[in-house]
Parts: structure tokens; C-alpha cells; sequence
């Protein structure tokens, strides 16, 4: 590696991956509505093929940095950069390549579609956002494309906006993310004021900032500025209520399964692989900023969404909603392995967990892409995405049935899939942790246990119930006329498929600690328990082949169902723990009402002292007329009146007769003597 | 160069006015021109605009730039000395911005004025009337000609306002008058106060000028604003007193809660054109007084308030928000969040420190260009069926798909998406007033966190219109009357629309056009008021 020219070429290329997205996106929307498709898929390849040539330049290479300088304010200096480590390699060329194959995906799945090309554009634009995400050096610049994620992923669960519930769940997504933004805004505010930098590269690198940083006595003192200690830890929940707004976290999960309204190839590639995994993705980047205290929340967070998504995907119906709240469950698990400091196992987990969920999606897709073909074909009604009107597919659709219970054990975590890998390195670590923490902190690894069976429960109700099961709707003959999905969209599937596998990440099927990813990033510093190693797979295994057999046996042999839907855990497992009404009843409705008590104050209490003291002067004013009448105008008028009647007798004085002047002259000139000298 | 920006209008006003009337459908064409012609003047004063530190103005007489300076009235008054009125204009870091803002919006209510169909020559004439006046304010530098420019920007919005607008044109029209007269009033005994006060140490004479009232040394011994005498006036600094007074005028423009409550009628009723001027323009006013007087000529006593100011900012920000949610009419909806955003640059101005001072400006002229765009895109609609209220539609999107798409880039512009200039603009404010406690100690950290939830309010008022109004399935009050009226943006309301969205992306992803351009002044402003 060397020479300048070379790493300005380097830096061509990345702006290349970044922007080709971008100019798809502007290029389409101003004119180009017939060759959207193309363009989308011309921009995301080259986008994708340079950011391989990215990652093959500069994997486990000391990381490059470019600078330019933004704007200036007073006399900082904000400087617009780009980052190319493992962590941003890793991600751009993820990202671009499950980007590849959904629209390669979509071309199919989304060819009848009135307005298209704003699909084709759209996607362009999320690209262009995940990309400057994954590899921005400035948290302002990060917040820029985080916020663009989540707005284009606004644009894309509302794209068909006839849809009220689709244009209810954007807004929803938009609302809740923003709630996770201002957390984030505000740990920027914080270190922006301590440290007036917001370089990630200074900041969070090996020497950085927040390494020079100290506590002491309830301060935190970098050179001469302090704060109290408590700001730290407000900066890392702020930027982890960003993190569990953008990854569906609890309390912060609800847009996710509603998010589904969006066509199922955005929920592949949006909501199950790229975006949600940001908030990982983002823990991640400003990993050294957080507190001991705020990793323990961290875990426990992430635990519980893990065990609480899980438990909802048990009982719910809609094909695409267990597959969200499996999503939620599975970023659980990530999110709890940041908090308890396996950097590199959550990451991994991320890695193997696009692959596999997006085949999940895209299988489902496949579907529900041919169900609702072949529903309108048969003129039957019902609901395409109720797993409860489905079965029986298993004979007609052999590619995606395949690809599905593939991705499925990855899901699971069953030997020889990618997730075997990352899952049970993720439960191992947590093992490990808890061994020295105290009672509570023990209960984790056992949670995540009984999570980890619960998986294997739900999907294996959707995966027998959809497939294996007796068709419940459709006869025979219609089952046998459905096919796989066209040939575009089942090479995906296949492709996909490979990379639920072990031996893309990992050279040993069973050991996690082979693979290329695990050991690229920083490996938590535990003690090593040799006997986990190989007693938990060992246990987890068995439980999952164990319950497989018993879901098989409920789903498909239609065995009684133990647990009656009346039954107090099912209807709140069916009802998603209830959160939606309580935030329906508690947040949405109360500031509903708040809103109307502002505004009735507003009127009825500002504009109206305002109307009042108008009322007031109004008052003064007709009191001043009346005065001004009958006062003042009413004094000049006395006084003319005065003057008249003085007027009226003083006129007889004026007789003409000299003889009456010469005698009243003569009157006032005596008085006039006898008042001077006499008196 | 800024007199001929000043007053090309008055030249095309009486232009206007001697035309006979049945050239009237011209009028529009004139004033377009005179405003182009505005705009390509203060482009080319953006360009050649000297923004190094030598050339920062604030405080500084010799540093401002295009200064013109005249003797305009000179009265012996005997032993009370010489009476001096200087015609004095320049402009620094701190109002150049705000010439290309004014030129600019200018252009967007023009062609806005379009849809005005009645007595027009009387209406264009008090529009560049108007114009002169709101460019005036951005100039004058001498007190009692700003004073001067300051008022007479009342007298043709009262007649805009009261004879071509809404059904309660004229309640709304008196209600903004006497609001801001009330405030005006107080201000020119503080003026008269401050000429007493204050001598040019060249001259020896009483002055009007702003720049010789910053400096405390031009202030006579024992003079009612003195600031070594300290005087007391009923009972509190003499000082404090005269800055809350000029802070009460500039806050009733701003506008504050609870000075706002003229804004939501006024806008209302005012027709298309106006609201976009007294949004873009007339409410920026206010924020640049509060910079350019209050805070200069008085900066100790706004150290001494920022507390309370800040607060006032939070308070609007928060209350106009949530106001905002409860409108079921979109235009009163758009000056309730106008409150909200103006909340902004009160706490960006209050925290009086770089950030957040730069963060308030680039949010005046964010808010300038997108409310304007805002109150276009609501006439676009209450044009075509004479309706706006948000039950009223539902599925716009179908039908005018590219309304819809500027009013989309309107919204999120305006709830601070990344890209646009908005966000930037909040986010310094914000940064700005977290940092205040660090920097100067003036606001806790805890007025910048809850300002950010504006942010959050921002999104939500803004989102569930955009869901109610233009999403779901299309359904008109008027039926198919409307949908025949309803129809989709001409080329002429494009043209008004694309140079804003432009600005605003402009500034959003590239601060430093402005931030460039203003940082030295700000810098001194904040050295002024720190010192």
C-alpha cells in the first residue's frame, strides 16, 4: 500500500459507492421513469463490485482516512470525512451486496406496479444513505445519513400510500425513529461540548479523546474542560436510544412490525437486514463512549427484547409479522452481546444475520408473490399473508422451500449454518460474563437459552404450518398448479442460501473462532471456560432438535393444541404484550389532549386578555368621548355660551345715541377714578 | 449600491402608478422585474462580500461595507444642541444574509400575487412600498432611519392585509396593527432616550447612530443610559428597562409566546402573498433588531436577561408545537409552527455563543425561505377550491403528484431533515444553548434538551398532515367539482418553488456558504457581547 495516487483512488472509489445510488435516485426521479429498473441495478452493481475492490484493498489494513473541510463555525472546524476500517468495509459491502440481489429480487416481484420508478429511485436513495452511514467520519455527517435512512425507509413502507395503514405505519416509523434522534442529537451535543470535535476517528480511535478523558470526583475532565460525570453517561444513552430506535428495540420496537405494510422485498432489505442492524452498527462505532452502567442497561435491553419478540412471534399470524418480531428478537441478541463486550460476536451475528433473514423474507415473499397470483387466478378471497390459510406448499414450490428451511436452521442455529457460528459464540460470551457478576446478571445466558428455543418454536410453526402442513383453502389440483417464483427471483433465493452456510464465514463448521469476521475486530478479554465450549452447543442442539419434533408433531400432525387461544399467556403473546395500546392510550392520545389544552389556552386564555385589554381601551375611549362631550367640549360651549349671553345684554348698550356713550363713559371713568385713588 | 437596492420599487411603484389602469395586468410584470433586478443586485453583493475579519462590522463603523453615509437633517435647536440625522446604510456579516433572503422572498410573493385579481394598482404600489421598507430595516444604520423603515413596513401590510384578505381581513389587519404599533411606541422613547445619551465624539453632537451606541465611551457622564452612571428609572436600571422595552418591540415581531397571538390571525387572513412576506421576512425583522440592538447596544443587560430569554425560546418552541397539533387548518398550522421555529433562534441568540448565534441566523433564513414556501404551497390549494381545512382532503398524492412532492420536500425540510438547512440551523441552536453553560454559564444544559424535543413535535405535526391530507385513498369535500379545479402546478408556480427548495438544500449540505460569509461578525458580535 502507498503513494498518494493510489489512495486517491481509493477515495474515488468511495465516493463512486456512495454516490452512484444517489445519481440513480436524482436521474430517475427527474426523467428517467422507463429505465428506473436498469439504472437501480447498473448503479448498485458497480456500487457493489468497488466496494469488494474496497474491502479486498484495505480488510485488517490500518484504516484510511480522508478529510475535507465542511464549514466553520466561530474557530472550529467541521471537517466531512471518510472512515475505511473493518467495521465500515464490512458493512458498505454487505449492505451493497444483499442491496444487489433485492433488486435484482424486486424486478420481478414488483413488476406490475403503477409508478415504479419511484420504487427504483427510492432505493437508490436508502442506498446512498446506508452507504455514507457505514462510512462517514463525522457523528454529524452519521446523523445526516441516519436520519436519511430512516426517511427513505419512510418513503418505502409508504410507497403504496392509498394504503391507510401503510401511510400510518411511515409516519409511525418516521415518529419513533425521531424519538431515538434526539437521543442521538443530544450525545453529540455532549461531546461536541466536551471535546469540540465530532471526528469519530479522534474521538473513538485507540488513542482517542475519550480515552484521554478522566473521572474524578463526579467530573468528567478532558484538559481544561469538565462536566459533571452524569453528562457521560446521558451522552451514552442518548446515542444507545438512538440505537434501539433505529434496531426496534424495546420500548422503541413497535414500528417495526407494522413497517411490514411495505412491499416484502423492502422488508428484506430494509427491515430485516440493513437498516435495523445500523443501531448495532452505531453501538458499535461509538463503542468506548459507553459507561459500565450503561452496558448493563445495554443488556439488559437487549435480553429483553430478544426474549419479549420472541415469545410475541410464537402466536402471531400474519407471515411477515412473526418474521418482524424475529428481527426485533435477533438484533436482541446483538444489542446484548455489545453490552456485555462481545464486540466481535455481535458484529458477526450481524454479518450472518442479513443473509439469513433477508432469504427469509424473500422466501416468504416468493409466497406470498404467488399465493396472491394464483388467488386472483382461482378468484378465491383471502388473506395471502395469514399463515393460517396457507399449507401444503411443499410440493409445489421445492426451490423456496428449500432456501427457507435453510435459512431457517441459520435461524436456529442449527449445525453447519452461519448462525451456529455467531448465535452460540453470542450465548457462549454471555455464559462467560455472567460466571463473576452477581444472581440477577446469572439469569442472562439462561434467558437466551430459552430464547434461543423459542426461535426454533416459532419459525418451525411457520415453516411446517405454510409448508408441510394439509392445505387448508387451496385443493389439490390448484396446489399443483403453483410454481416457484420466476427464475430471477429463485436464483436469489439459491444465492442467499450459500451464504446461510458456515463455510462463507468460517473454514471449521462447529468453531466460531475460525472465521475471517470474528477475528477481525477486538475480542472480548474473558476468561475462557473450555467446558461451555462444548457443552452448550451440545445442549442447545439437542433442545432444538427436540422441538422441532414436537412442532412438527403439533403443526403437522395436527396433534391437540396444548395452550387454548383464550388462555391469559396467548392472548398476550397474540396481543404483543399490549405495548401498542398503552402507548395508543398513553402517548398518541395524551399528547392529542395536550395539544388541545395548549390550544384552548391560546385562545381562550392569551388572544382573549389580549381581546380583553382591546375591550379596556375600547372603554377608556368611549369614557374619553363622553368626558371630552360633555366636560371639555361642554366647557368651551358654556364659555361660547357665556359669551353669547353676555352678548345679548351687552348689545343694548350699543344704542347709537352719542348721549348714552358720553354718560357710560363718564360712569366708568368715575369708577375707574374713585376705585384708583379711593380704594 | 444599497440605496439603488433600496429604492428601485419607489421608482417602479410610480411608475405603477402613473400607468393607466387598463394596463393593470402589466403591474404584475413590473414588480417581478424590479424584483429580479433585486435579486441579481444582492447576489453580486454576496459574491463581493469581504468576510474577513477586517471587514466584520458589528461595532465597528469603518468595518462595515457598501456604506453610505449623508447629512440628511440638521436642526440647530439652540442651547439643546444640534439635532442630527445622518441617511446612513451599511451592512456587515450579520445583515448581508438577510438581503438576499429578502430579495428572494420577495421574487416568491411576487409571483404569488398572480392570484390577486382586484385594485391592482393600489395593491402592487403598497407591495414595493413594502419592499422598500423590509430592505430598509436591513440597512439603516442610523436609528431613527431604521426607526423610520421599521414603521413604515406597518402601513402597507395594513392596508395588504385589510383589503385583500380573508373573511376577517380586517379584524386580523387591526390586531397586527395595533400589536406591533404598541411595541414601536415604547421604542422610540427609548430612542430618544438613547440620542440624549449618546454623542459622536467627532462632532460633539447628539447622535442617531447605532454604531457610536455600542460603544460605552461615547455615552455622556451621568446621561440616562449611561452605563458607568447606572441610573435608576421606576425603580430598575435604566439600562435593563430600555433593553426589555426594545426587546418587547423586536420579541412582538419575533414572534414570543405570549407575544404571538396576532401572528396566527394575521397570517390567516392575509392573502397568499402577504403571509409569505410577513413569514419569510417581517419575523426575521424582529430576530435581527434583537441581534443588531438590543444585544449591541445593550449587551450587559442582555447577559443579565439570557436566563429569561432562553426560556422564552423553550417556552415557544414547546408551545408553538403543540399548538401546531391541534390546528385543523393547514394555514393556521403553518403559523403556529412559525412560532415554533422562531423559538429557535430566540435560544440560539440567548445561549451568546458562536454556534448557537450562527445556528439562529442560518434558522432565520431557513425559516424565511421554507415558510414562504410553505404559505405558497397552502395558496396553491385554498386557490384552487377556497378551502384548507385538513379534513377537507385526504389522497392529494393521486391527484397532484407534484404538489405533493414539494410539499413533501416543504415538511421535512421544515421538521429538520438532515440535507436541508433547517436541520442544520437547529442543531447548532441547540448545540449552541447546551454549550452556553460551559461556555459563558448563561442557560442549563437542560433548555437545549427540552428544545430538542421541538424536533420530535416538528415530525409529528408535520407527518400526520401529510398522512391525513395527501396518503391514503383520495376523497374530496367538493366531490368532483374540486378534482376538476384541483389540478396540478402550472410552470409558473414551479418557477417559484424550485429556487427555494434549492436554498434550502443548498444550506443544508453546505453551511459554509452562509457560515462563511458571517463568521467574523459573529465572531466580534459574540466578543461585543461578551466583553
Amino acid at each position: 500500500m502507498g503513494g498518494q495516487a493510489f489512495l486517491e483512488i481509493s477515495l474515488i472509489i468511495s465516493l463512486l459507492v456512495i454516490f452512484l445510488p444517489l445519481l440513480s435516485f436524482v436521474l430517475i426521479l427527474i426523467g428517467k421513469k422507463r429505465g428506473g429498473a436498469s439504472m437501480a441495478i447498473f448503479s448498485i452493481s458497480i456500487s457493489f463490485l468497488l466496494s469488494l475492490v474496497l474491502l479486498a484493498l484495505y480488510w485488517n489494513e490500518t484504516p484510511i482516512l480522508y478529510q475535507v473541510n465542511w464549514f466553520i463555525i466561530g474557530e472550529i472546524e467541521f471537517k466531512a470525512g471518510i472512515l475505511l476500517n473493518n467495521l465500515s468495509l464490512l458493512m458498505l459491502s454487505l449492505v451493497s451486496g444483499i442491496s444487489v440481489l433485492v433488486h435484482v429480487y424486486s424486478r420481478s416481484y414488483m413488476k406490475n406496479d403503477h409508478n415504479i420508478h419511484r420504487y427504483w429511485a427510492y432505493l437508490g436513495l436508502f442506498c446512498f444513505s446506508m452507504f455514507g452511514l457505514s462510512i462517514s467520519d463525522n457523528l454529524l455527517l452519521i446523523y445526516l445519513f441516519w436520519e436519511l435512512v430512516g426517511f427513505s425507509s419512510f418513503l418505502l413502507i409508504g410507497f403504496w400510500f392509498t394504503k391507510q395503514a401503510a401511510s400510518q405505519a411511515a409516519k409511525k416509523a418516521f415518529i419513533m425513529n425521531r424519538i431515538g434522534d434526539i437521543g442521538f442529537l443530544l450525545g453529540i451535543m455532549i461531546i461536541f461540548s466536551q471535546f469540540h470535535t465530532l471526528d469519530i476517528s479522534i474521538l473513538f480511535g485507540e488513542n482517542g479523546l475519550i480515552n484521554a478523558s478522566i473521572i474524578k470526583d463526579n467530573l468528567w475532565i478532558f484538559g481544561t474542560q469538565q462536566i459533571p460525570e452524569i453528562w457521560l453517561t446521558i451522552a451514552g444513552i442518548g446515542f444507545f436510544v438512538g440505537a434501539i430506535a433505529k434496531s426496534a428495540q424495546f420500548p422503541l420496537h413497535t414500528w417495526l412490525p407494522d413497517a411490514m405494510e411495505g412491499p416484502t422485498s423492502v422488508s428484506a432489505l430494509i427491515h430485516a437486514a440493513t437498516m435495523v442492524a445500523a443501531g448495532v452498527f452505531l453501538i458499535a462505532r461509538v463503542y468506548p463512549i459507553f459507561e459500565p452502567q450503561v452496558l448493563d442497561i445495554m443488556v439488559f435491553i437487549g435480553a429483553f427484547s430478544a426474549f419479549m419478540a420472541a415469545s410475541i412471534a410464537l402466536t402471531q399470524n400474519d407471515i411477515k409479522r412473526i418474521l418482524a418480531y424475529s428481527t426485533i428478537s435477533q438484533l436482541g441478541f446483538m444489542v446484548m452481546a455489545m453490552g456485555i463486550g462481545a464486540y466481535s460476536e455481535s458484529i458477526f451475528h450481524l454479518t450472518t444475520h442479513a443473509f439469513f433473514k433477508c432469504l427469509l423474507f424473500l422466501a416468504v415473499g416468493s409466497v406470498i408473490y404467488q399465493l396472491h397470483h394464483y388467488r386472483d387466478k382461482f378468484g378465491l378471497a383471502f388473506d395471502y399473508q395469514d399463515i393460517r390459510m396457507m399449507g401444503g406448499l411443499r410440493k409445489s414450490m421445492p426451490i423456496t422451500v428449500l432456501t427457507m428451511c435453510i435459512a431457517s436452521a441459520a435461524l436456529i442455529g442449527f449445525p453447519f449454518t452461519s448462525a451456529y457460528l455467531s448465535k452460540d459464540a453470542i450465548i457462549l460470551s454471555a455464559f462467560e460474563w455472567a460466571e463473576n457478576r452477581n444472581k440477577l446478571a446469572q439469569f442472562l445466558p439462561y434467558v437466551m437459552v430459552l430464547t434461543s428455543w423459542l426461535t426454533v418454536f416459532y419459525i418451525g410453526r411457520l415453516v411446517f404450518k405454510v409448508f408441510f402442513s394439509e392445505s387448508k383453502i387451496l385443493t389439490v389440483n390448484q396446489l399443483a398448479e403453483i410454481k416457484d417464483p420466476p427464475k430471477k427471483m429463485s436464483y436469489v433465493l439459491v444465492i442467499l442460501a450459500f451464504f446461510c452456510l458456515f463455510f462463507a464465514f468460517s473454514s471449521h463448521p462447529l468453531s466460531y473462532e475460525n472465521s475471517w469476521i470474528w477475528n477481525a475486530f477486538p475480542i472480548m478479554l474473558i476468561q475462557r471456560n473450555e467446558i461451555f465450549h462444548w457443552l452448550i452447543p451440545l445442549i442447545l442442539t439437542s433442545g432444538t432438535i427436540i422441538l422441532l419434533i414436537i412442532a412438527y408433531w403439533i403443526y403437522v400432525k395436527r396433534a391437540t393444541f396444548l395452550i387454548s387461544e383464550k388462555n391469559v399467556f396467548h392472548r398476550f403473546s397474540n396481543q404483543e404484550w399490549y405495548v401498542n395500546h398503552l402507548y395508543n392510550n398513553l402517548f398518541v392520545s395524551g399528547v392529542e389532549k395536550i395539544s388541545k389544552i395548549f390550544f384552548w389556552f391560546d385562545q381562550n386564555i392569551m388572544d382573549a386578555i389580549v381581546m380583553k385589554i382591546a375591550v379596556f381601551f375600547k372603554f377608556i375611549s368611549r369614557v374619553s368621548v363622553l368626558v371630552d362631550r360633555y366636560f371639555i367640549d361642554g366647557t368651551v360651549n358654556a364659555i361660547g355660551s357665556l359669551a353669547k349671553f353676555i352678548a345679548c345684554y351687552a348689545k343694548n348698550i350699543q344704542t347709537g345715541k352719542l348721549q348714552h356713550y358720553l354718560s357710560i363713559m363718564l360712569f366708568l371713568l368715575l369708577s375707574f377714578l374713585i376705585l384708583f385713588y379711593f380704594i | 449600491m444599497l440605496s439603488l437596492l433600496i429604492f428601485l420599487p419607489l421608482i417602479a411603484a410610480i411608475i405603477i402608478l402613473i400607468l393607466p389602469n387598463r394596463l393593470q395586468n402589466q403591474f404584475k410584470y413590473i414588480a417581478l422585474g424590479v424584483s429580479l433586478i433585486q435579486f441579481i443586485l444582492s447576489l453580486f453583493i454576496y459574491f463581493t462580500f469581504n468576510s474577513s475579519a477586517l471587514y466584520a462590522g458589528i461595532n465597528k463603523e469603518s468595518q462595515f461595507q457598501l456604506v453610505e453615509k449623508l447629512s440628511w437633517i440638521r436642526l440647530d435647536l439652540g442651547n439643546m444642541g444640534m439635532l442630527e440625522i445622518d441617511y446612513f446604510l451599511g451592512i456587515d456579516g450579520l445583515s448581508m444574509p438577510f438581503l438576499i433572503l429578502s430579495a428572494l422572498v420577495t421574487i416568491v410573493a411576487t409571483l404569488a400575487s398572480w392570484e390577486i385579481k382586484t385594485k391592482l394598482k393600489a395593491y402592487f404600489s403598497l407591495f414595493l412600498l413594502l419592499n422598500i421598507a423590509v430592505i430598509g430595516v436591513f440597512c439603516a444604520l442610523d436609528f431613527f432611519l431604521f426607526y423610520i423603515f421599521y414603521e413604515l413596513m406597518l402601513l402597507p401590510l395594513y392596508f395588504l392585509i385589510g383589503i385583500w384578505g380573508g373573511i376577517k381581513r380586517e379584524y386580523a389587519a387591526i390586531k397586527f396593527f395595533l400589536y406591533t404599533l404598541f411595541g414601536s411606541v415604547f421604542m422610540l422613547l427609548v430612542i430618544i432616550g438613547l440620542y440624549f445619551s449618546v454623542s459622536d465624539p467627532l462632532t460633539g453632537h447628539h447622535t442617531f447612530n447605532m454604531i457610536l451606541m455600542m460603544d460605552p465611551a461615547n455615552y455622556a457622564d451621568g446621561s440616562i443610559f449611561s452605563a458607568v452612571a447606572n441610573l435608576n428609572l421606576f425603580g430598575m436600571p435604566a439600562r435593563l428597562l430600555a433593553f426589555i422595552v426594545l426587546f418587547i418591540a423586536f420579541a412582538i415581531k419575533v414572534p414570543i409566546v405570549p407575544l404571538h397571538t396576532w401572528l396566527p390571525d394575521a397570517h390567516v387572513e392575509s392573502p397568499t402573498p402577504v403571509s409569505i412576506i410577513l413569514a419569510g421576512l417581517l419575523l426575521k425583522v424582529g430576530g435581527y433588531g434583537i441581534m443588531r440592538i438590543c444585544y449591541s447596544i445593550f449587551p450587559e443587560a442582555a447577559i443579565q436577561s439570557a436566563w429569561w430569554l432562553g426560556l422564552i425560546g423553550v417556552i415557544s418552541i414547546l408551545y408553538g408545537a403543540f399548538n401546531a397539533l391541534a390546528q385543523t387548518d393547514l394555514k393556521r398550522l403553518i403559523a403556529y409552527s412559525s412560532v415554533s421555529h422562531m423559538g429557535f433562534v430566540l435560544l440560539g441568540i440567548a445561549s451568546s455563543t458562536t454556534e448557537g448565534i450562527s445556528g439562529a441566523m442560518l434558522q432565520m433564513i431557513s425559516h424565511g425561505a421554507l415558510s414562504a414556501m410553505l404559505f405558497f404551497l397552502v395558496g396553491i390549494i385554498y386557490e384552487r377550491v377556497h378551502d384548507r381545512e385538513i379534513a377537507s382532503f385526504s389522497g392529494l398524492a393521486e391527484i397532484m403528484p407534484q404538489f405533493s412532492a414539494f410539499v413533501m420536500i416543504a415538511f421535512f425540510a421544515s421538521l429538520g431533515l438532515p440535507g436541508f438547512s433547517a436541520f442544520m440551523a437547529e442543531a447548532f441552536s441547540l448545540i449552541g444553548a447546551f454549550n452556553s453553560e460551559q461556555v459563558n454559564g448563561l442557560l442549563p444544559r437542560w433548555m437545549a434538551v427540552l428544545g430538542s424535543l421541538g424536533i420530535l413535535l416538528g415530525a409529528a405535526y408535520f407527518l400526520w398532515t401529510l398522512q391525513r391530507m395527501f396518503f391514503g385513498q383520495t376523497y374530496l369535500k367538493g366531490g368532483d367539482d374540486w378534482r376538476l379545479k384541483l389540478k396540478d402546478l402550472n410552470l409558473r408556480e414551479k418557477i417559484a418553488l424550485v429556487p427555494l427548495v434549492i436554498l434550502t438544500l443548498a444550506l443544508g449540505i453546505f453551511p459554509s456558504l452562509l457560515f462563511d460569509k458571517m463568521n467574523a461578525s459573529i465572531l466580534a458580535f459574540v466578543q461585543l457581547i461578551s466583553s
